[in-house]
């Protein structure tokens, strides 16, 4: 068990150099609180969205008063009125314009999202409360009834790579969702025969946002990304620990024994996993007391915790890759650095990247973190909804042949005989 | 049964075009204790690390105990670099259980062996006291038990005195004469101090810009080099060097006579009663003498009869 062994050493190597080690816990979080402060954290209340709408909609009659409606209009004015659940905060800031004022203002982000309601919005909101009337009263009609589907198309439109659009359009798909359900619901309500229903009523819907958008910032949106650049800076660390074995000479004592590669990347990973623990824990509680909406319960902190150390020891393998190259350990550093910067604006640790296709081929989706990034947002920013086991189980494969790959090429460059 | 425990043959390694070892061929017996005398840069410890597989020669074969490099059992070595290679933050006890323990020393043996090494090298005090608080001395105690930890059977001291003070390498002398003497090891050291190699080893190797210039016992090596004593002579005009050594050359009995680095060194046998011929003869050249001393021949003079230099520091 001279893994074992290793692992006690690096683990106390680690504690024993107590600025060391309060570095490497201390500088994501100096992180998280600026990107907290900057996006929305810090307990601030919600901050409504800049939203254009460009509103095309024609009238359309309703059935039961015939009764002329504007139902773009109707949408507008519900957008105007949301807001944020137990909050007198709206949700959006409306601007009605034409479509090319709309388009110009989100080329220069002066608005976060343009909503387009097209001209047979009104028709489709009425063909779906007529579909509604016909299938609560004859459903078997329903069934074979093709006349009534009219489909409309709503456009949200913006800069995909504006952390504020993406925001914006999960509040709106939410909302929208949520506004088809009440129409449904509503017309169901009325041909039931509740007492005082009026067909116009139902349109002032109240909205409750969809689970993960609920009170949604933009902090919320970057906090897991903050937890991953932690744990993929944590590969600069490791390496410069590694690079300095090599450069203090003590990697060729132990190289004369009869330790083996696999002792000493192996036993050096049960320390650092106790490392990306204790980093996901306290960005975590960092995170929840500056206004992280976190979603789940102690399940998802758990589950948080497992995705963590999954990246965790992708990043040791890329700081092995980088110690292998590395002759010292200011040159791993900065390698590291060079690195892993780049790489975490490449997964989208910041801000959304909607294309990093290089060549045509999507360089994000190879790395571990990607993944790592996207389990755990769908962990506790949308309450582990979506594909959270898929992107788990995408990310441990990517970081087990990441870390095969650092053993062979650390092995092979420091611990077999120099030429 | 192999009486050699280590053999190069003909081990050559380049960096870069610059020869460091250069066709190497020794056959190291057991329980030696065997010298590596040179200056600094003559690819003594380049030699140590191929021998211990951490150089690939670039040419030539290792042979420890009979076996291949790749298929030696490392257990048999204990390596004492000439730099302090140590754990900063792992105390002396700690760092010796690590390197036990990667040698795979069962618990019981180790924890008996740590105990005497702390004790052997006075460091019993100082057990559980953290490496980066050690005095320098203390350092390279340590440094040198972790290369004992495991009872090897060649123990290699690359440069074992650099940087101790004088009662240090008493100490540190007694104790590799022990390892020898007393446990049966075989005691590879390398060194650029001539006493040490004289005093320590049973046999010595010289080597300069990597290549063996000769091996045998240290007084095997004096004789060769030539019996008497050395007398050393510093002119106060060193240009005038080649006119006074021409006229030395004309005295009878004179072994010889060489300018080494500035300084006229003559060897002769009873020199001290030579002396007031030698200090005529340089008074007939007109030349004034600053500087004159008598002393043995030592294995510097060997290896400026080799040469024609000192040992560079």
């Amino acid at each position: 068990m001279k893994f074992l062994s290793i692992a006690i050493k690096d683990l106390k190597e680690l504690l024993r150099d107590r600025r060391g080690f309060i570095f490497i816990l201390l500088f994501p979080i100096l992180f998280m609180l600026v990107f907290g402060f900057a996006f929305g954290g810090m307990g601030q209340s919600n901050t409504p969205y800049k939203l254009a709408i460009v509103n095309y909609d024609e009238p359309a009659i309703l059935p039961a008063s015939n009764e002329s409606i504007n139902f773009g209009d109707n949408l507008t004015q519900l957008l105007t009125d949301a807001k944020y659940q137990n909050s007198d905060v709206h949700l959006f800031n409306i601007t009605k314009m034409s479509e090319s004022d709309a388009d110009q203002l989100l080329k220069t982000r002066k608005i976060d999202a343009e909503l387009i309601i097209p001209n047979n919005f009104s028709q489709s909101v009425v063909a779906l409360i007529n579909y509604t009337i016909l299938s609560t009263t004859n459903p078997l009609a329903a069934g074979q009834s093709n006349s009534t589907n009219i489909t409309s198309t709503l456009i949200i439109r913006g800069d995909t790579g504006f952390i504020n659009f993406g925001a914006s359009q999960g509040i709106l798909v939410g909302v929208l969702a949520q506004y088809q359900d009440e129409i449904v619901t509503q017309t169901q309500n009325t041909l039931k025969g509740t007492p005082g229903a009026q067909p116009i009523t139902f349109l002032n819907s109240k909205v409750e946002p969809i689970a993960g958008t609920q009170n949604f910032t933009t902090f919320d949106f970057i906090a897991p990304g903050m937890i991953v650049f932690a744990i993929l800076l944590l590969a600069t660390t490791v390496a410069a620990s590694l690079t300095r074995e090599v450069e203090n000479g003590t990697l060729a004592r132990l190289k004369l024994s009869k330790m083996r590669g696999f002792d000493l990347l192996f036993g050096g990973l049960i320390p650092w996993s106790l490392v990306v623990v204790a980093q996901v824990v306290i960005l975590l509680v960092v995170a929840i007391s500056i206004g992280f909406h976190w979603q789940g319960g102690t399940d998802s902190i758990l589950m948080a915790i497992l995705i963590g150390v999954i990246g965790g020891i992708a990043s040791i393998a890329l700081g092995m890759i980088i110690a292998a190259f590395a002759k010292n350990d200011r040159q791993a550093a900065n390698l590291g650095t060079l690195i892993t910067v780049p790489t975490s604006f490449l997964i989208g640790a910041f801000f959304p990247l909607p294309n990093a296709a290089i060549y045509g081929f999507q360089f994000n989706e190879i790395l571990p973190w990607t993944h790592t990034l996207a389990a755990l947002r769908s962990t506790l920013t949308y309450g582990g909804s979506g594909d959270v086991l898929y992107q788990i189980g995408i990310s441990l494969i990517l970081t087990v042949i990441l870390f095969i790959i650092g053993v062979a090429i650390f092995s092979r460059n420091r611990l077999s005989a120099e030429n | 049964m192999n009486s050699y425990i280590i053999e190069t043959k003909d081990i050559t390694k380049e960096f870069d075009g610059f020869k460091a070892v250069d066709g190497l061929s020794l056959q190291i017996k057991k329980g030696e204790v065997f010298g590596f005398l040179g200056p600094n840069g003559a690819g003594k410890t380049t030699s140590i690390k191929m021998m211990v597989g951490l150089l690939k020669p670039t040419s030539g074969e290792v042979l420890i105990n009979g076996q291949d490099m790749k298929k030696f059992d490392k257990a048999l070595i204990g390596v004492c670099p000439q730099e302090l290679v140590l754990w900063d933050n792992l105390t002396c006890e700690e760092s010796l259980k690590l390197i036990g323990d990667m040698y795979e020393v069962p618990k019981d043996v180790l924890k008996g062996r740590i105990e005497q090494l702390l004790n052997d090298l006075i460091l019993t005090d100082k057990a559980n006291t953290l490496v980066t608080n050690l005095s320098g001395g203390m350092k390279r105690r340590l440094n040198l038990a972790l290369a004992l930890v495991h009872q090897p059977e060649i123990v290699m001291l690359d440069e074992p005195s650099e940087g101790l003070d004088p009662q240090s390498r008493r100490v540190l002398w007694k104790y590799i004469r022990s390892l020898r003497d007393e446990e049966g090891k075989t005691v590879i050291l390398t060194t650029h101090l001539m006493d040490e190699a004289d005093r320590l080893s049973d046999r010595v190797a010289i080597i300069d810009h990597g290549k063996l210039l000769c091996l045998d016992t240290p007084d095997n090596l004096k004789k060769d080099t030539g019996e008497g004593d050395v007398v050393e002579i510093t002119l106060s005009d060193a240009k005038m060097n080649q006119k006074v050594i021409k006229k030395l050359k004309e005295m009878e009995n004179i072994l010889s006579v060489i300018d080494v680095e500035g300084i006229i060194n003559l060897r002769a046998l009873n020199a001290v009663s030579k002396l007031p011929q030698i200090m005529e003869s340089i008074e007939e050249t007109g030349e004034r003498m600053a500087d004159l001393s008598v002393r043995q021949n030592t294995l510097e003079d060997v290896f400026i009869d080799l040469t024609g230099t000192r040992l560079r520091e």
